[in-house]
């Protein structure tokens, strides 16, 4: 996916691609297709501080700022997470952290996948988004 | 002339029936090469030898492929090499995703090939496009392969997998049997589609009717597993005034 689309234009094509399917369970299917793309962390990276609290299976986020853009890079366990994250970081991963911070994560939304996820998942969901937003508001602090 | 493949002296039996006695047949590479002759001749067990099928034991001859001999080959092999075999009477797959079994054949491909796979998105979407030329239903996407297809959506399913598959020999081994006329017409749009001055057909057929929608360079007519002549397309009108038993042998 390219990275000189905005995240709305990002939002937009998963919206394309889930429309698609036909049925909820493709939808998820793709979910976990995207898994496929799904890359690992370091060992030493995996750590209380990049540990997603709330995550329905063990995930962890890196988050670090350079030059304004916000640089995220993560690792799930299972087929789930790693779908999610992947579209997920589709999304968020290397934007300007104006751009973040700007961002309506009730957009999430429009992809029409977000209300097939079971509560855990939704939850799991949350918890990313959280983590993300924190590393985006010490980005912008450090100006 | 550019040959993509050549049939050397095969000889094929299906059981203990011996059906290809030495045939013998040159494709010349982008033609569309029509294979005609009367019930039994040995038209879809010459179709089967190309593509290496588990019906026919080869007991002599060669085939070669690009210049390479492939009567060593599994079919899989064959298959990703580019030969294509659309089935007289394609198989009924329950439980095997008609979409999933595209992807999975077409992503096999394309690994052969070096490619990138295919994720289910990129894939519906081209999938989406060829449906629609067909005149396919998308339910078609989540149905189970060929079960419960008419005669006329298996037909058309089998050349939205050529269309899927891209392959460089197309067999297709009597494509217009069980269609209606709008179906024809649909079908061989896509296969005229797919000619492209490189890819090589070799239309099996009984009747010429397909024959005036994929216009054949050339005309080989096989009968008691021999070709016994090969012409250009003026000798289907022939044919069909005289018949087989009017053809004198090369």
């Amino acid at each position: 996916m390219s990275r000189q689309d905005t995240m709305l234009a990002t939002v937009e094509r998963f919206k394309e691609d889930f429309d698609l399917f036909p049925t909820a369970n493709d939808k998820l299917e793709y979910i976990f297709d995207l898994g496929k793309r799904h890359t690992t962390l370091p060992d030493e990276e995996k750590t209380e501080e990049t540990y997603v609290v709330g995550c329905a299976s063990d995930a962890w986020l890196v988050g670090e700022c350079k030059d304004g853009i916000l640089l995220l890079r993560g690792e799930g366990t299972s087929e789930m997470a790693k779908g999610m994250l992947t579209l997920l970081l589709d999304i968020f991963a290397n934007r300007p952290v104006e751009e973040v911070l700007n961002f309506d994560p009730a957009k999430l939304h429009d992809m029409g996948v977000v209300e097939l996820l079971s509560p855990v998942r939704q939850q799991s969901l949350e918890a990313f988004l959280k983590m993300v937003y924190g590393y985006a508001h010490k980005c912008k602090e450090q100006g | 002339m550019s040959t993509v493949m050549k049939i050397e002296n095969i000889e094929a039996k299906i059981g203990e029936k011996k059906i290809l006695k030495g045939l013998n047949l040159e494709l010349e590479a982008g033609k569309v090469h029509a294979i005609m002759g009367p019930n039994g001749a040995g038209k879809s067990t010459l179709s089967k030898t190309i593509v290496g099928h588990y019906d026919v034991e080869v007991t002599g001859g060669d085939i070669t492929y690009k210049g390479k001999s492939i009567i060593d080959m599994d079919p899989e092999e064959r298959a990703l090499e580019g030969i294509f075999l659309s089935f007289q009477h394609p198989v009924e797959i329950p439980g095997v995703n008609n979409a999933y079994f595209l992807r999975t054949a077409l992503n096999a491909k394309r690994k052969h090939e070096g490619k990138e796979e295919l994720n289910a998105a990129e894939f519906l979407r081209l999938m989406k496009g060829h449906l629609e030329m067909l005149g396919m239903k998308s339910d078609m996407i989540s149905r189970s392969l060929n079960e419960g297809f008419s005669g006329g959506e298996k037909k058309r399913n089998e050349i939205l997998q050529m269309l899927i598959l891209e392959p460089e020999v197309i067999i297709l081994d009597e494509i217009d049997s069980g269609l209606d006329i709008d179906a024809l017409r649909q079908v061989s749009e896509g296969i005229n589609k797919m000619k492209d001055g490189k890819r090589t057909f070799l239309v099996i057929t009984h009747y010429s009717r397909i024959l005036d929608y994929i216009e054949p360079d050339y005309i080989h007519v096989l009968k008691d597993g021999e070709v016994i002549k090969t012409a250009g397309p003026e000798l289907v009108p022939y044919l069909e005034e005289h018949g087989y038993d009017g053809i004198k042998e090369d």
